[in-house]
Formats: C-alpha cells, structure tokens, sequence
C-alpha cells in the first residue's frame, strides 16, 4: 500500500514537474511581452513609428462617383488625408471616418465624372504624406445586384460552367466501350486536365494575392496554407467514409480490376488486398471529381465576376468561348471513371454535371456583387486542394489496377495530352 | 464512400471558412449613429454638392492646422522683413537679419500631412529679406540643425559670402556680408549637397533689393512657387504658392479695384523644369528678375525654370472674384491655385491716390513700348 501511494505522489510530484516546465517558458515570454510593452524606452532608446501601409481593395464606380474600399494594413493607426485621380487631387469624403485601426476598413467616396471604357489611377494619401495607388484598366458602371444583372451573369455562367461540363459528359458512352488501356489514356488524360486546373486555380489565387492583397495578410500563404489544408482533409475524410462503407456492406460491390482481367472491362471481381480498401468506388471518385470541379469553377466564377466588377475585362464572345472549349474537358474529367460502373444512371451523370458547373454561376454573382479579394484567395485555395484530392484519388484507383506502376505509355500520353490540352484551350482564354 | 455525405462535408469545410473570412473581411468599423452630416464636393463647378457622416477629406476648402500649420500663408504674402536699420560713419545703411536653420520639426504643409522641412525661420518659404540698393546685408546665420547647412544668396558679392565651399557645421554661426547689388528679386537657398534635397525641403527665400529710387506705391505681395515630395520618389506630390496648397482657394487675396498689384514671384519649385503663372481676366507686366523698371513683356502667363524670377504689376478694372494659378494644370490641380477678390475701394482718398498709381503705370508702359 505505501509503495503504491508513494508511487502515486510521486507520479504526481512528476506530473507537477512537467506542468511546470510546460508552463516557464510561456511565463517568461509573457512577461518579457509585458515589460516589452509598458516600458518601451528601455529596449528601444530610439523607437521608430512604422511606416504606415494601406491597401486599396475594390474600387466602384458609380454615376458621377467613385468609390474605394480601403484597408489599412500597416502595423499602426494611419488617418487618410487626401484623395487623387489620376494624381490629381479631388475633394471626397470617408465614412465612417478617416482614421483607421490596424486591418480596419472604410470607404472613400469621390465625386468624379468618369468616362466609361477608360483606365484610372485611385490613390489615396496618408497623414505622412505617403501616397498609395491603384489602377483600373477599365471603368465600368459597378455591377448592381439587379434581376438584369443576376441574369446576365447567369447566363455568362451557364455558358462557361454548365453547358461545356454537360457537353463534356456526353463522351460516357464513348468511354464506357473502350478497352482497359485505352480506358487508362482517358483517366490519365482527366488527371492531366486535373493537375492543369489544379495549378490554374493557385496562380490565379496568386494574382488576385498581387493584385489586390496586401503584404500583410501573407496571401500567398494563405493560399498554399489554404490549399494544403483542403487536400488533407479531403483525404482523411474520403479515407474515412470508404472504410466506413467497407465496413457496413460487402467488397464485391466495389468493381476493381484483377491482374487477370486488365484488358477484360466486362470480366469485374473483387482483389482482397490490404490496401484494396483504401480504393474508391468509380462512382463515388466520378462524384468527387464533380465536387472538386465544382469548387474550381466555382472560383473561376469569382474571378469572373470580380473580374468584370474590377473592370478588368470587358467579356467579349470570343473570351466566353474559349471558357467553354476550355471547360467542355471538364465534363469528360467527371465521366471518365464512372464508365467502369455496371450502371448506367443517367440522373446521377445529370447531377454530377450541375455539382460541376453551377457553382459557376453562383461563383459569378458574389465575384461580382460581394467582391473580396481573400475570400476568393480562399474558395480558389480550396478549389486546388479539391482537384488535387482528386488527383491523388484518380492516381491511386489507377496505381492499383495497373499492377502498381503508372508507367504504361496510355498512362503518361494520356497525362501529358491532358496538361497540353488544357494549355492549348487555354489560350483562348 | 456515400458520395451525399461527402459533399455535405465539403460543404461544411467551404462554410466554415467562408465564415472566417467573413468575419475578418466585414471588420468594418460600425457607422456612426449621429446624424451630423457635413457637405463635401460642391465648390468644384460640374460636380454636385454631397452628403457625408464621416470624414471630409478636402484640401481646397479645409485650412491647415494654424498651431503647426508649415507657414500662416496670408501673413507671409505681405511681409517684408527689412532687418534692423544701423548706419555706418558715411552714412551708408545696415541692415542686420537673424536666420536660423533648422531640419528636425514636421509641419503641416497640407490638411492633415505632416512632413519634415527643413526651415530658415521656421517657416516655408523663409522670410523676404529685403533692402534698397547699395545697403550693407549682414545676415547673422545660425545653423540650428542637425547636418551642415548655408545661405546662397543670388547676386553680386565675393566668393566667400557665396555660402557654397563654406558649409556651417550644426551648432555653428557665421555673418554673410555683403552690398545689396543689383536692384531687383532674388532667391537664396542652402547650398549644400545633395543640394536637390536641401532646396526641396524647404531651405529657401526671397532677398527683394529695391532700386534706389523706389518703384511706384503698390499693393506689394510677395509669392514663392514651390512643391513637396513627401513620398521621396523624386516627384512633387503638392504644388503651392507661399506653401500651403489651395490656401488662397479658401482665404482669397483681398485687393482693392484699380489700385496697382506688385508681385515679387520667384519659382523654387524643384524636380519639375518649370513652373509657371497665369493671372485670369487679366494681364500684368513682367520685369524679369525685376532688374529693370522697363517691363519685358505684357502677358497673362510666365514660365518659369527653377530659381527664374521675376515683377508682376496689374490692376484690376472690374471687381469680383478671379483665379490665379499654374497653367501646367497638373500643378493646378495638385495645389498652385489661388484667388484674388477684388472690392471697390473703400473710400474716396484711396481712390484718388488710385488715379496717381494709374497715371505712373501708363508712364511705365509709355516707356517700355517708346
């Protein structure tokens, strides 16, 4: 009995110990941090004020005025003085007032007579006399959220999203006749179509990082922080919910390949292997590549609605049908593996085609109503993660039914014409 | 793998983030629920008057703050600052001025921007020195800054009081003397390298010798041309006359209907080649660099290069309000603006000395064109 209650106080005497050792660092931290903070002057005899930064992150233009969000992104108060265009000053007002806190924003409201289809420098001056500016290389009457305006924007993506997906699909009977090597070409081909996307999204998001973010945020962290994140748990969560269903019902549902059978589509059997499991089911991979679309099209519809909301662009006919060229791949990304299903279930293929593309849309509206430079930076980040799950997904049902080894000539010509096709489609854009 | 459940859960991942992002994006500060709303906007022809609860940001109709305003720009405009008179044994005049130099203290040279001059007298531009010809200049020069700094007068005098291979160490004094030749409007300004940055700081002036026999009686005005990088990219971000942009925009210059106008102008603008004064409804005569009293030209614009100088002479035939400004309407539209308000005067005695200044400015223009 004494040596267990020995042995107990001094498992606990140990435990206050590491408690202890745990906590002495943050303790010194914390008050090297007060110190640090009450009495400045004695760390730094010289302490310099730091430069103040602002970020200017949409600019609207409105009948006889124009309207800049501002952001202060420094590391200290900053109050705004003085408004330009073109580097020409103009009386404006702020609201709700000029003095900005650390990431606190505000509007600036110039009274100005812009000209339509014109670029314009917006700058804004602060209380040191540092001036800050941004450009549009094309005002346009800021897009309202009217029924017209939804509508349009609608249509523009449905054409860009929807209808080439749907296009897209139409190959599923195409697909689901071919041979096990030429099936292999057109998987690969969709993860070559994949990894295209999947880097389009990131140096988009890095774009708009440029373009409108501001240091301070670390946007192009954010964004790969973003995309990671997005990839992993994807993952885990697919890893998880096949195991999940593996466990409720019999292997035998889950059509995999035998070494056997490789060149036999219709011959399908179960392979016990250990990792077998961890294979997914070609509907439910054809449902995730809909999904993961769907999040990049998403985010392509707010870069299309930003995109016309910042005046970057005026969308001609010819850049709305390189889109849809582009995106008709799309459709064929999703019913590439789904032709291994015994099935034919059109409502699925029609469901998996709307997951896919009308994210556009709605992608569109809040780009072009609700225009936030980080929240796009994040739907495009996870859009990535999203189309790279996929990758990994598609990658490894191929890895394991081609007798471990992704080296077959179809596997790599189909990736490479995968990647090549995005490029040369992409051009139109 | 139930795809529903998979989507449901990408779902869930997007809103959570949209979430968080929402939160950090919409961290706009919350409107003020006071109603005083204040007008903004409506003083530029074309552009209609608006509303606002928040800030007005509007350096043509907002003043700076007098307590650290760069120069009160009304009180420079006519003062004229001729030094403590002494005589020496032939009767000859002395004429004794204090500068200080200093480079530490950031004014107000716009609404709300503070920037770091560096100032003769504490002001820019510094003060207007002026003398008649002949006078003996002594300038009791102290340099209060913190680098070396001196005083290069244009003119006539000897190499050593030329304030250019001498610098004035901080702490350190020295007495610039010299004879006020020849008549006319000058600049001075510190003279030590990177010269560009000591000029565009604020280290400048007017010197005006008058001629021994005095020019006509005027309404004498003195305006300096200039401008300030205050983001240090080499390129001007406000342009003014007598130092604070717009300032005559809301304090117009009072003068007085027929009754004759001196402006002593001199351009210390640097970065940009020139600058230039364009004088609405009206014309005047120009004496460059003022060392004639024939004038040179009758006109309604000058230009000028950095340092040129010169005598405007006008009088205004119908009252009311009438701008001046660069017609490099660039400059014009960054600050060097100004009016002038032009009353009928107020009583009978001025005008008739009016009439005399009249006659003498005919006689001038009679002369010039003869």
């Amino acid at each position: 009995m004494m040596e267990r209650e020995r042995g107990i106080i001094k498992e606990n005497i140990s435990k206050r110990k590491i408690v202890f050792f745990g906590i002495v660092p943050f303790a010194i931290l914390s008050t090297m941090i007060v110190l640090i903070l009450s009495y400045p002057a004695l760390f730094f005899s010289n302490p310099i004020k730091p430069l103040p930064e602002i970020s200017i992150e949409k600019v609207e233009f409105e009948p006889l005025k124009i309207i800049a969000t501002v952001r202060n992104t420094g590391h200290s108060e900053v109050s705004i003085v003085q408004a330009d265009i073109n580097d020409r000053i103009h009386s404006a007002a702020m609201e709700p007032d000029n003095k900005l806190e650390r990431f606190e924003s505000a509007k600036v409201i110039i009274p100005f007579t812009w000209n339509e289809g014109e670029p314009y420098g917006i700058g804004l001056t602060t209380d040191d006399g540092t001036r800050f500016e941004k450009n549009i290389q094309f005002a346009i009457l800021t897009p309202q959220p009217t029924v017209k305006q939804a509508s349009y924007f609608a249509l523009i993506g449905t054409y860009v999203g929807v209808i080439p997906v749907m296009i897209g699909l139409l190959w599923y009977p195409f697909i689901r006749k071919l041979s096990l090597n030429k099936y292999n070409f057109f998987l690969s081909f969709t993860v070559g179509l994949l990894v295209f996307l999947g880097i389009d999204a990131l140096l988009e998001g890095n774009e708009i990082v440029v373009r409108d973010i501001s240091s301070a945020f670390h946007g192009q962290m954010l964004l790969i922080m973003v995309a990671i994140l997005s990839l992993v748990s994807l993952i885990y969560i697919t890893s998880k919910l096949v195991r999940n269903a593996r466990a409720k019902s019999s292997e035998s549902e889950y059509p995999v390949y035998t070494e056997a059978s490789k060149d036999d589509i219709s011959n399908v059997s179960s392979v016990h292997s250990s990792r077998q499991h961890l294979i997914i089911r070609p509907m439910a991979l054809s449902m995730m590549i809909a999904v993961g679309i769907g999040l990049h099209n998403f985010g392509e519809g707010l870069a299309i609605g930003a995109a016309v909301l910042l005046g970057e662009v005026a969308l001609s006919s010819f850049l709305i049908l390189g889109f849809t060229l582009h995106n008709t791949t799309e459709g064929l990304a999703i019913v590439a593996p789904m032709a291994r299903s015994k099935k034919l279930a059109i409502a699925k293929l029609i469901l998996m085609g709307l997951i896919a593309g009308v994210p556009t849309i709605i992608g569109s509206w809040i780009g072009g109503f609700l225009y936030s430079p980080v929240a796009t930076i994040i739907f495009l980040g996870i859009g990535a993660g999203a189309i790279f799950q996929v990758v990994y997904s598609v990658g490894s049902w191929m890895y394991y039914n081609n007798n471990k080894a992704l080296t077959s000539l179809p596997i790599v010509s189909g990736f490479i014409l995968g990647i090549f096709i995005m490029y040369i489609t992409g051009l139109l854009v | 793998m139930s795809h529903p459940q998979a989507i449901v859960l990408a779902g869930v991942l997007i809103s959570i983030l949209t979430l968080g992002v929402v939160t950090v994006v919409g961290s706009q500060k919350e409107e003020n629920s006071t109603s005083n709303t204040k007008q903004f906007g409506g003083h530029t022809p074309g552009y209609g008057t608006y509303e606002t609860t928040g800030s007005v940001l509007d350096p043509t109709s907002l003043p700076t703050d007098p307590n650290n305003s760069v120069v009160e720009p009304m009180k420079f405009l006519r003062d004229f600052n001729y030094g403590r008179v002494s005589y020496s044994a032939d009767g000859s005049t002395i004429r004794d001025f204090t500068i200080i130099a200093s480079d530490q203290s950031t004014k107000e040279i716009s609404p709300g921007v503070s920037y770091n001059v560096w100032t003769f007298n504490n002001t820019v531009p510094g003060p207007t020195l002026r003398a008649t010809e002949g006078d003996l200049i002594r300038i009791n020069f102290i340099n209060n800054g913190s680098g070396f700094h001196t005083m290069h007068f244009h003119g006539i005098h000897p190499s050593e009081m030329d304030g250019v291979f001498e610098g004035i160490a901080p702490g350190g004094k020295f007495t610039y003397e010299f004879l006020a030749e020849p008549f006319g409007v000058f600049p001075y300004h510190c003279h030590i390298q990177p010269l560009e940055e000591h000029i565009s700081r604020g280290l400048y002036g007017a010197l005006i010798i008058d001629p021994k026999k005095p020019r006509a009686n005027a309404d004498e005005m003195v305006m300096m041309m200039n401008g300030y990088d205050t983001d240090f990219d080499t390129e001007n971000n406000f342009y003014t006359v007598n130092g604070i942009p717009y300032y005559y925009m809301h304090h117009p210059i009072q003068i007085e209907k027929d009754e004759l106008i001196r402006i002593y102008l001199v351009n210390m603008l640097e970065f940009d080649a020139l600058n230039n004064f364009h004088l609405h409804a009206n014309l005047f005569h120009f004496y460059k660099s003022g060392t004639n009293l024939v004038p040179d030209e009758y006109t309604d614009i000058v230009t000028m290069n950095q340092g040129e100088r010169g005598i405007l002479e006008f009088s205004y035939k119908f009252p009311g309000k009438y701008m001046f400004h660069a017609h490099k309407t660039e400059f014009a539209e960054k600050g060097w603006m100004g009016t002038f308000l032009v009353t009928e005067p107020e009583n009978a005695v001025n005008a008739s000395s009016f009439s005399n200044i009249t006659e003498i400015i005919t006689n001038i223009t009679n002369g010039g064109s003869s």
